[in-house]
């Protein structure tokens, strides 16, 4: 505790303010780009006032969140996690929306349930963590983390949903790594997800090869299971290739469109290019409010929701990204802040949790927009339309507000 | 306050937080990148030209009958489309363009709101503009420059008849409906979709494939030149040729009229459908958009169901043809003796209730030859005593009923064959006794439901003696296949075939007023007469002939028209005439 006054000065409340004026300012800039794409922002069928709408909904859930004290997370968060677990198992016994089983079809608007297993995995790994903080440095105490979120991720696979299995995973390292598990053993984790990825490039394969050495060298495991384990990295990397094959059609299709934008000119490279094109055009200063050419004459498809950073980035410029993204890296460190501060080790370690769900969000949103990753079905937090995505951001808000006022 | 205290340390938050921040700056940079470093590329390339994808369309294909004459043809008409984003003043522009094409400003409003797609996207909102109105609309050009009008084609009926409920229509696809329909075909609202018969069947077939066109357009959408690069061309959609044969459907058509009921003639052989009609009809014009209201209210309501392709899915009970599958049980099961004969004195009497023959004072000793071709009851309500209901419905079900025969055309219905737990769902457990529902189902009456295309397939079998049965078909050009073969007896299939030849042509036969006159042919059928609660009995023939070689079968049900041998039959008999004397009819070779 006298550790933490040291390094942030301000008091829990003050980063809870803090906070809540940040999300407010999410808030405002998202209807603010709804506004100005919406043909008619003031009928009801317009992205904007659904959008307005479902704010007020999700901010009556936020209060009802709200009211759910700590320790009734703490002591239910199996509950919780087979909860969420069942909701994400329900579209399978609907009809298709849209060809996946992603969404459950409430007529008045459609719930995503893997937004709330994301959820219900943070809060039942922290328990976890914290039942067992003694082992804590045992490298055993990874192991029912990691097949939890395997478990959660395979289901949100079949769905399939390539893009929200992969935010599933995301927490699972800053958690660990925030509860005191040995960093070297999380390092062990994600190394060959970084062999993988850097498979596809024979010149960056060999970097990371020597940063892979590198740190075994500094980590000291001892030679034979440093041996094994860094060779079967290398392996997994010279195998990826052939892993490849087991891609479906239209994965490969994202992943290669991606890689070579000019295969598919209407596809998701299509996508890609008229984003860069309306963020680039953008400039320092924007062209103004409803004056995007790009975006006002419909270039980008789903622009209320996944695109909807280039749309701000082509109307408020250089100048507007700035902001919203100082304003989202204030959310995030206030985020890290508020765990940082707080005093119990469950409500920290589920903070840290769900700041890495906000993270991932905003960065593989806004790495799609700017080409850097391949598309993806992302909203950003608090910005996009989408009342299922919006509703689960309050929840989380909630949750994080609870758990730092009851700690 | 749970028992565990916080042991995050000030190394993790600032590895953390390093993390946040080498997030944020490989986006801020790129965002640098794109926005200010390469900003005048950008810029230059949304303001000056843009590469616009447009939609270019094909005609849908045509259909002809089996002698090539052109049943569905495609109608050059114009549109009148308005992009939203143009349009001043809808008010004053619809309220003009009212007076012009003679049309509501109501129904202009609700055209547009039927078929908007987004501001600046072309919304329809009238068809068929003649020539005097296109010229009105050029003249005034630019009193109205969010109008524009385009190209569309209609389905038109060249011949002199309509197949309506073979041929089906086409609807337009409205906003509502898109999300429901084949992704693969890419339907946008207002282009038109096969809803009914063979143009719904057929759909993938008959639907043009689109087109793209690349345009350079400016930043406010005008259209500046076109691209050569990356152009698809659009394709018209392929021709459909149907086994109908024109003549022979319209003869029937014209023979029915006034009478509710379907017709459907086929050739065993290949499983081709030379004529199928459905009647009461209605004109296939109904569906252009020109009808009124009212019209459409009289249609809908009308109690003969005009709609109501009865040869798919109309269902009836099948009545005495039926009698054949009781039939088929006992002779396949060496039920019965071919001498075996039963005293028909007209009336019986089965668990306290009398039942009677169609007969009334009997038919004397008959056996099953005669018991089948002058349809006594009474010998199969003794007779059916000896099957039991498990096999009979078997027996049904090995003939296609309580099927789909396959035919290509949609909504085709499977009718009801009562098995054990449909007795006991409808009349309860003891409400119910296999002896007593046997009685009715033997003589096709009872809870039995068939579709006139079930009792084609049901002679096709016959004819064929239950070997390589073709599968019903109407597109001429679809492959042959065939229906699972029945395996029964020669003696089986030698004795129906002695039956049904009996009918039509011994002196008391029920089906003998089907054989043309003047012309000696191999005819062999059954006739029907079904009882039902809606009136008089429905009358049922179906039958099969041999003509120079081949074979051709023939299904006739008339609704509430009475007796099977004196309605059905000359209706048969007069289709099949027509058939062996006109000159048109050429077979497949």
């Amino acid at each position: 505790m006298a550790q933490s006054n040291i390094y942030i000065g301000l008091t829990a409340e003050d980063l809870r303010v803090r906070l809540h004026i940040l999300t407010t300012f999410l808030i405002v800039f998202g209807l603010t780009a709804l506004y100005s794409i919406s043909d008619n922002p003031l009928s009801i069928e317009s992205s904007f006032m659904r959008q307005f709408i479902f704010m007020i909904f999700s901010f009556i859930i936020y209060l009802f969140v709200r009211r759910v004290s700590l320790k009734a997370i703490h002591d239910n968060s199996t509950m919780i996690f087979l909860f969420t677990i069942g909701l994400c198992l329900v579209p399978f016994f609907l009809p298709k929306v849209e060809y996946t089983y992603r969404w459950i079809d409430l007529n008045f608007m459609t719930i995503q349930p893997s937004e709330y297993l994301k959820i219900g995995l943070i809060i039942v790994i922290a328990k976890y963590l914290s039942d067992n903080q003694i082992k804590i440095k045992t490298k055993s105490i990874i192991i029912i983390p990691g097949l939890l979120t395997f478990f959660a991720a395979i289901i949100v696979l079949q769905q399939p949903d390539l893009g929200t299995a992969a935010i599933v995973c995301a927490p699972l390292i800053p958690m660990l790594l925030w509860a005191g598990v040995n960093a070297f053993i999380l390092f062990l984790i994600i190394a060959p997800i970084i062999t993988i990825i850097a498979a596809s490039n024979s010149v960056i394969f060999s970097v990371w090869a020597v940063i892979m050495f590198l740190c075994f060298l500094v980590a000291r495991p001892g030679v034979v299971p440093g041996s094994i384990l860094y060779f079967s990295n290398i392996f997994a990397g010279l195998l990826t290739p052939f892993a490849w094959n087991i891609l479906t059609e239209y994965q490969k299709q994202r992943v290669l469109t991606f890689l070579n934008p000019d295969l598919d000119p209407m596809g998701s490279a299509y996508h890609i290019i008229q984003s860069v094109t309306a963020i680039g055009s953008g400039g320092f200063f924007g062209k103004g409010f409803e004056q995007g050419s790009q975006t006002q004459l419909k270039f980008l498809p789903v622009q209320e929701s996944d695109f909807i950073l280039s749309v701000i980035a082509e109307e408020f410029g250089f100048l507007g990204i700035m902001i919203v993204m100082a304003v989202f890296f204030l959310f995030i460190k206030t985020l890290l802040d508020i765990a940082f501060k707080c005093s119990d080790y469950f409500s920290s370690i589920v903070i840290i949790g769900l700041a890495s769900i906000f993270l991932s969000h905003l960065f593989v949103n806004s790495a799609m927009t700017v080409g850097l990753i391949p598309v993806k079905g992302l909203p950003l937090p608090f910005v996009s339309a989408g009342g299922s995505f919006l509703l689960s951001c309050f929840i989380m808000l909630a949750l994080i507000t609870n758990l730092s006022e009851n700690s | 306050m749970l028992k565990i205290d916080n042991k995050a340390d000030i190394y993790t938050y600032r590895v953390l937080f390093l993390f946040l921040c080498s997030l944020m700056v490989a986006l801020i940079g790129r965002y640098y990148y794109l926005q200010v470093i390469e900003y005048d590329r950008h810029f230059s390339k949304s303001q000056i030209n843009r590469v616009k994808a447009v939609t270019t369309y094909a005609s849908r294909g045509l259909i002809f009958d089996r002698n090539g004459e052109l049943l569905v043809d495609n109608y050059p008409t114009y549109v009148l489309t308005v992009i939203p984003y143009k349009l001043d003043d809808k008010e004053k522009s619809f309220k003009e363009l009212s007076s012009i094409l003679d049309t509501e400003f109501d129904e202009l409003n609700r055209r547009y709101k039927k078929y908007y797609r987004g501001r600046m996207l072309p919304t329809i909102i009238a068809k068929n503009l003649s020539f005097q109105q296109i010229s009105e609309i050029e003249e005034r050009k630019l009193e109205f420059p969010a109008f524009e009008y385009r190209p569309f084609n209609e389905r038109i009926y060249p011949s002199s008849f309509s197949h309506s409920h073979i041929l089906g229509y086409l609807k337009e696809v409205d906003r509502e409906t898109v999300p429901s329909l084949d992704k693969s075909l890419l339907y946008r609202a207002g282009e038109l979709i096969g809803w009914q018969g063979v143009e719904k069947q057929y759909e993938r077939e008959l639907r043009y494939s689109k087109g793209v066109s690349y345009l350079e357009v400016d930043t406010y959408g005008r259209e500046v030149f076109e691209l050569e690069d990356g152009k698809v061309v659009a394709l018209p959609g392929e021709n459909l040729y149907l086994s109908i044969d024109s003549g022979l459907q319209q003869f029937t058509k014209d023979l029915l009229e006034g009478q509710k009921g379907s017709v459907i003639m086929s050739h065993v052989n290949t499983g081709e459908i030379l004529a199928m009609v459905s009647s009461p009809s209605y004109n296939l014009d109904i569906y252009r958009g020109t009808t009124s209201e009212e019209d459409w209210d009289n249609i809908l309501k009308n109690p003969d169901k005009p709609l109501l392709n009865r040869s798919v899915s109309g269902l009836y009970p099948p009545g005495s043809p039926f009698k054949l599958i009781t039939t088929f049980n006992l002779l396949e099961n060496n039920l019965i003796a071919n001498s075996d004969s039963v005293m028909c004195s007209g009336l019986k009497e089965y668990g306290g209730i009398e039942r009677g023959c169609w007969r009334e004072d009997g038919h004397g000793f008959i056996d099953l030859t005669k018991a089948i071709s002058e349809s006594c009851n009474i010998y199969f309500y003794e007779k059916v005593q000896l099957v039991s209901l498990k096999d009979w419905i078997s027996t049904a079900e090995i003939f296609g009923f309580n099927q789909i025969t396959d035919i290509d055309l949609p909504t085709e219905k499977i009718g009801i064959i009562p098995d054990k737990d449909f007795f006991t769902r409808q009349y309860g457990r003891w409400g119910w006794s296999e002896r007593g529902v046997l009685l009715n189902l033997t003589l096709g009456q009872g809870d039995l439901l068939v579709t006139p295309i079930q009792s084609l397939r049901f002679i096709n079998h016959i004819a064929t003696r239950g070997k390589n049965t073709p599968r019903l078909r109407l597109n001429l050009n679809s492959q042959l296949s065939y229906y699972e073969s029945i395996q029964y007896s020669d003696r089986t299939w030698d004795y129906i075939e002695n039956a049904l030849f009996a009918a039509v042509n011994s002196d008391f036969g029920t089906a003998r007023r089907a054989m043309p006159a003047n012309q000696v042919i191999p005819f062999f059928a059954k006739t029907g007469t079904a009882q039902n609660p809606h009136g008089e009995p429905h009358a049922w023939f179906i039958g099969f002939f041999e003509f120079e070689g081949e074979k051709y079968s023939i299904v006739t049900i008339i609704e509430n028209g009475g007796g099977g041998a004196t309605v059905a039959s000359p209706i048969a008999g007069d289709i099949v005439s027509y058939f062996i004397n006109s000159n048109t009819y050429i077979a497949n070779k």
